[in-house]
């Protein structure tokens, strides 16, 4: 296959691909603003989140000598205590205040802040600080029980991030 | 490249009125809905699912009514398929950045069992790579036109354009000995 027969075949080939791609001809209403559920359960049957370190101590000094990302179910996971909660949907004090009400007392807030994207439509740019309290703004991640059990929350503020699960696309609270 | 002239046309809608509107959402639904099928096919192929081409889908068709007043009237395919590109780049980078940060997050793929060769082949492009060479393949619009919908340089997209199409020549012609 020379150069000019790959043009003329792809043309004809990634279009007759795109043809029987699926599709659906049934946008959503316009007065419509919450998303499908489906999303939803599909971010919430993953989400898991941590990190196990494993230290070890030779002559007086500490080496972390392991640092293993470790499975631990989300707890709004089909079967988790807040399964179906939509805390991403909240704000931080309002999942706080949820959290809370539920006897989630002990949790770690993990802020994201910079940008998804550079100023050139590159990689963007993020700062990660952990914290007591959550910011006011921000998209929610749902998180996990850690082994510790404390439950560590995400909160996304990066200029340009989406949302996940039912709220993914809607308006940065 | 013979296709697309004809059916750019097929875009425009009509201009703003007097109030500095479009028209009611009738007006939009009538203009845009019919890109919506091609839309969420295209996004299969960006996004390599049904269910996350559907999501984004039904976000761009949203943010499209909400942005309509702004739009300037001229393509609205264009216009369309740039604000479900942007949608799911941004849903890409966020599946990666949580997906290794929560775990696995589950999706079915979809594949095309008619041209297994040639998925395989896109698959193995990077999405924005993937989605210039399908709006200037299957599209027909120029570097230029593609570097404003991608909000990148117009070399940026030349470079694309050259590096996916010299890797689908190689994959495509790996089993012709």
């Amino acid at each position: 296959m020379d150069g000019h027969d790959l043009d003329t075949s792809l043309e004809a080939r990634l279009a007759a691909m795109e043809a029987r791609a699926p599709g659906r001809d049934d946008p959503p209403r316009l007065d419509q603003r919450s998303r499908r559920g489906r999303f939803a359960v599909s971010f919430a049957m993953a989400p898991v989140l941590v990190l196990a370190l494993v230290a070890s101590a030779a002559a007086g000094t500490v080496v972390i000598s392991r640092l293993t990302a470790e499975g631990h179910s989300g707890i709004e996971n089909p079967g988790q205590p807040l399964e179906g909660a939509a805390m991403e949907c909240m704000t931080g004090p309002e999942a706080q205040a949820f959290l809370a009400a539920h006897g989630y007392t002990d949790v770690v807030w993990q802020v994201e802040s910079g940008s998804v994207l550079s100023a050139d439509g590159g990689k963007g740019s993020s700062t990660t600080v952990q914290q007591a309290s959550p910011p006011d703004h921000g998209y929610v991640i749902p998180g996990s029980v850690q082994d510790s059990g404390q439950l560590l929350m995400v909160v996304d503020q990066r200029v340009g991030a989406t949302g996940v699960g039912a709220c993914f696309g809607q308006p940065m609270p | 490249m013979t296709t697309t002239r004809s059916l750019r046309t097929l875009g425009t809608v009509r201009p703003l009125d007097a109030t500095g509107s479009r028209g009611d959402p009738e007006a939009f639904e009538a203009a845009v809905r019919p890109h919506y099928v091609n839309l969420v096919r295209r996004l299969v192929l960006v996004l390599g699912n049904q269910h996350d081409a559907e999501d984004v889908a039904q976000d761009a068709y949203l943010k499209a009514f909400q942005a309509w007043d702004r739009f300037d009237g001229t393509d609205v395919r264009a216009w369309l398929y740039t604000i479900g590109l942007r949608l799911a780049f941004n849903q890409l980078r966020g599946r990666k950045r949580w997906q290794s940060a929560l775990g696995r997050i589950e999706s079915r793929p979809w594949s095309d069992p008619s041209d297994p060769d040639l998925w395989a082949a896109i698959r193995g492009l990077d999405a924005r790579t993937r989605s210039a060479l399908l709006l200037n393949v299957i599209d027909g619009y120029t570097h230029a036109e593609i570097a404003a919908m991608l909000e990148v340089p117009e070399g940026t997209v030349a470079s694309w354009l050259s590096r996916g199409r010299a890797a689908l020549r190689r994959e495509l012609t790996r089993d012709e000995g």
